[in-house]
């Protein structure tokens, strides 16, 4: 029966109008997740209201369209600009702009492309074929599982850090403490705000963000200006050169590990992109025989980071449609779209409304072919911003930082942050202490925070016996942190000992 | 689309400076795009609500309004930044009644709501449920009250965090059964419900457009409603005021406010514009499809008759909730 249902959605799904839009979404998508500061969940407000007026197999894929552009979008000024437009685009702020620098921005983007659409549509296939078995994992990892697995990220995190492992660790302790700035989540009391209401919501993610991954990059590229001069763009004013194929088949391996990481993250409800990105950057990095190109500008570090977040999509819908459970703010909207064209996401939608169900998950796999197509086009559009003159292009990269960290709140204070952000960040670089870890640990510090709170409040305090008696899997997990750590450990030690020349230059070279 | 808005705004703006040198009469409001400052996230209620109705007030109003999403501080940040805005009619606070009338009670904030903002217009509501796992034994609120109070600490509530709209509800009704529950708030209705379902609470807070599809499959049992009538949707399940239980308070409120020093004559020209847009047939379409009512009600009435009311109800109610 659910067979048939599949077979009825693939004819619903071919039509004219389904592609049009979608299409229309995915343009739309692209270039507001190109612009920093507007998030793909904004735009998909935005559109919302009009996707009512569709049909429900037009202005559903049209909502997903603007989603999957918009999480491609992101890594366009990641990789051009140093400025990551969304949360899922930091580890791709690793490598891009260093390939930019080399002149190899448009490979780059292209790398991303072709990375984010096989991560996207395997991860959309895998959804499609495991949507049951994933509906129960969303079901089995409550706030005690949640916590286990995020130390076990931030343990991998610091352990698979090469180069100076304690600046990594100095660097994660201050984003985990940044974290707890502003309101407990929890019973929200005042933490370190000094009365001050602006520190109350906590620190803004992406202003910091921004602050710390694009203000440095511009000073170092005043810098560079001032030695060597205001320079001519490259003698040929193209766009660069494109992505060849060896390039790319050489990455192969790398998207695949990140597809299978970023699936099974977004399988896990409340982690996402943002972690998907790292994870996938850290063990491409940990598998590699060269982890020393890494964050000197090599593709298979953009492959990672793009093929991994992109994974995340598919798995991430599955709790909306099986347990009409929105995740995270993006099956939130979907939710809405989903309701207000009747179908009600639940343990019955399939049962009911199987064929536009499965023509709905159809369109959305068919949306990456699509894709390919329209952002392979546009690349050199946005790659041409490269050709700039410098002092035309650093004004334009700092406005877009400056507006891209004030337009998501509307708030003053976002740039303060921003600045600050801005210049630790500077002197963060020019003390060779990685910022990824801060961030990184920043992002995770948040949500474990809140498990743990969560878990408190489960086991009414007696947090051991609980974990240990009816929360075993957790307490397992935790009990493996440890060996995991031991593990990690005699690895980096032997590695050492290997004689590995491990140089710690450059920013993004001591995280792994 | 936002760049465009911006445009609009600044062209306006521009447009204003000209006519303001040739022209000396009296400009009629409003003449620039209204900001309505949404003290909460991208994609929540408050924002689809707002895309709905600010996608079709220009016809009415005369000029556009712009969301403005300021979230922060559970919505103090923008909250405060709409009192400390000009009472000039162009910056509106679009919020609700536990920002606006219960948060006062829990800590001190920097501003008095009650006195340094007045409502222009109740936009709708939304009423909640409380619903249970189907696998629970009890038939309605009573059933669970009562196995509540015989085993003190044992009920879970899963909630959408503390004093929010997935709260009070069931904080409401704990007090006044006087059943000693334990609290787990979660990251919004969404994380709360996966709880429930998978056995990690007792009973949650929910809106009924939500729940059709696990109601259906007999994966959760409502055991009743905040509204004064039943459901058209589900008639066989009884309102908490049937089971003898107060709901005042518990229903979302979603509220339109101004300065309190914002001209008489502006708020009058916004209400009547208001009046018109729940006339219009596309807006009652679109607010059916996106499953919320447009019960609405003047301002002056909400803060005479609801606003004093419910701001007193939540002292005491947080008062007997953080006194233990």
């Amino acid at each position: 029966m659910l067979w048939d249902s599949f077979i009825e959605g693939i004819y619903l799904a071919f039509r004219w109008d389904t592609f049009g839009f979608m299409s229309l979404g995915l343009m739309l998508g692209m270039f507001v997740g190109a612009l920093p500061g507007f998030t793909t969940v904004m735009a998909m407000a935005l559109v919302l209201p009009l996707s009512f007026f569709m049909h429900p197999l037009v202005g559903i894929p049209f909502l997903i369209g603007v989603y999957k552009g918009g999480i491609y979008g992101g890594s366009i000024p990641a990789i051009l600009i140093s400025v990551p437009g969304t949360g899922a685009a930091i580890a791709t702020t690793f490598d891009g702009p260093k390939l930019t620098q080399k002149g190899h921005g448009r490979k780059a983007l292209e790398m991303a492309l072709f990375a984010s659409v096989i991560g996207d549509a395997s991860s959309d296939i895998f959804t499609i074929f495991m949507i049951v078995p994933i509906s129960m994992i969303a079901l089995l990892i409550g706030p005690p599982e949640l916590a286990a697995i995020i130390v076990l990220a931030l343990v991998i995190v610091a352990a698979a850090s090469t180069g100076s492992m304690i600046k990594g660790m100095v660097m994660a302790t201050f984003g985990l403490m940044l974290s707890m700035v502003g309101q407990d989540p929890l019973e929200f009391m005042s933490r370190f705000t000094f009365g001050s209401l602006q520190l109350k919501s906590g620190i803004p993610l992406l202003p910091m963000m921004i602050g710390l991954f694009a203000i440095p990059e511009i000073m170092a590229a005043i810098e560079r200006s001032m030695e060597v001069g205001v320079k001519a763009p490259p003698k040929d004013a193209h766009a660069g050169e494109r992505l060849r194929f060896w390039e790319f088949k050489r990455c192969l391996r790398t998207i695949a590990r990140s597809t299978l990481l970023g699936t099974f993250i977004g399988t896990v409800p409340g982690v996402g992109q943002p972690v998907a990105a790292f994870a996938g950057y850290a063990a491409a990095k940990n598998a590699s025989d060269h982890p020393e190109t890494f964050g000197q500008g090599d593709l298979e570090g953009v492959a990672a980071a793009e093929a991994a977040n992109n994974a995340v999509n598919g798995p991430t819908l599955v709790p909306l449609l099986t347990l009409g459970i929105p995740g995270d703010k993006v099956t939130a909207i979907l939710l809405g779209a989903f309701v207000a064209h009747g179908l009600r996401p639940g343990p019955m939608l399939i049962v009911d409304n199987g064929p536009t169900v499965f023509a709905i998950l159809i369109a959305m796999v068919m949306a990456n072919f699509l894709f390919i197509g329209l952002a392979y086009i546009s690349i050199p559009l946005f790659a041409r911003i490269v050709t700039l003159k410098r002092f035309y292009l650093i004004p334009i990269i700092i406005v877009l930082a400056f507006s891209g960290s004030y337009v998501s709140r509307s708030d003053p204070f976002d740039l303060q942050v921003l600045c600050i952000a801005g210049v630790f960040g500077y002197a963060a670089r020019k003390l060779e202490f990685d910022v990824a870890p801060l961030v990184m640990a920043f992002i995770l510090g948040q949500i474990l925070e809140y498990s743990i709170g969560q878990t408190t409040n489960m086991a009414s305090g007696n947090v051991f016996v609980y974990l240990f008696t009816e929360r075993l899997s957790a307490g397992v997990i935790f009990a493996l942190v440890p060996v995991l750590v031991g593990v990690m450990w005699y690895r980096t030690i032997k590695r050492r000992k290997r004689g590995e020349k491990l140089k710690s230059k450059v920013i993004g070279e001591d995280f792994a | 689309m936002m760049i465009l808005k911006r445009l609009t705004l600044l062209f306006s703006a521009v447009a204003m400076v000209a006519t303001l040198g040739s022209v000396t009469v009296q400009a009629k409001y409003p003449e620039k795009p209204v900001t309505l400052i949404i003290p909460l996230g991208a994609g929540g209620s408050h924002d689809m609500n707002a895309r709905v109705f600010t996608s079709v007030i220009p016809e009415f109003l005369g000029n556009a309004m712009i969301v403005k999403l300021m979230p922060g501080a559970s919505g103090q940040k923008g909250t405060a930044r709409a009192i400390k805005s000009r009472p000039d009619g162009y910056t509106l606070l679009f919020t609700h009644n536990f920002i606006d009338q219960l948060q006062r009670h829990v800590e001190k904030l920097p501003y008095d709501t009650l006195k340094e903002l007045r409502t222009v217009w109740k936009f709708n509501d939304a009423d909640p449920i409380i619903y249970t796992r189907g696998d629970r034994p009890w038939k309605n609120m009573k059933d669970m009250m009562a196995y509540g109070k015989k085993n003190p600490g044992k009920l879970i509530f899963t909630n959408s965090g503390k004093w929010g709209a997935g709260f009070t509800a069931g904080a409401v009704i704990l007090a006044a059964a006087g059943v000693k529950a334990k609290f787990i708030p979660y990251k919004g209705g969404g994380p709360a419900r996966r709880a429930l379902l998978a056995g990690d609470g007792d009973f949650t807070v929910g809106r009924p457009s939500h729940i059709k599809g696990n109601l259906r499959a007999g994966k959760i049992k409502v055991l009743g409603l905040a509204g004064l009538k039943r459901l058209k949707a589900f008639p066989e399940i009884p309102t908490f005021a049937e089971q003898g239980y107060p709901s005042t308070g518990m229903t979302m409120d979603r509220i339109i406010q101004a300065p309190a020093k914002t001209p008489q004559d502006r708020i009058d020209t916004l209400r009547t514009a208001f009046t018109k847009l729940y006339k219009a047939k596309t807006f009652k379409k679109l607010m059916k499809k996106i499953g919320e009512n447009t019960k609405f009600m003047d301002g002056d009435e909400y803060d005479k008759n609801v606003r004093p009311k419910q701001s007193k109800a939540y002292k005491t109610l947080v008062k007997k909730l953080t006194s233990k």
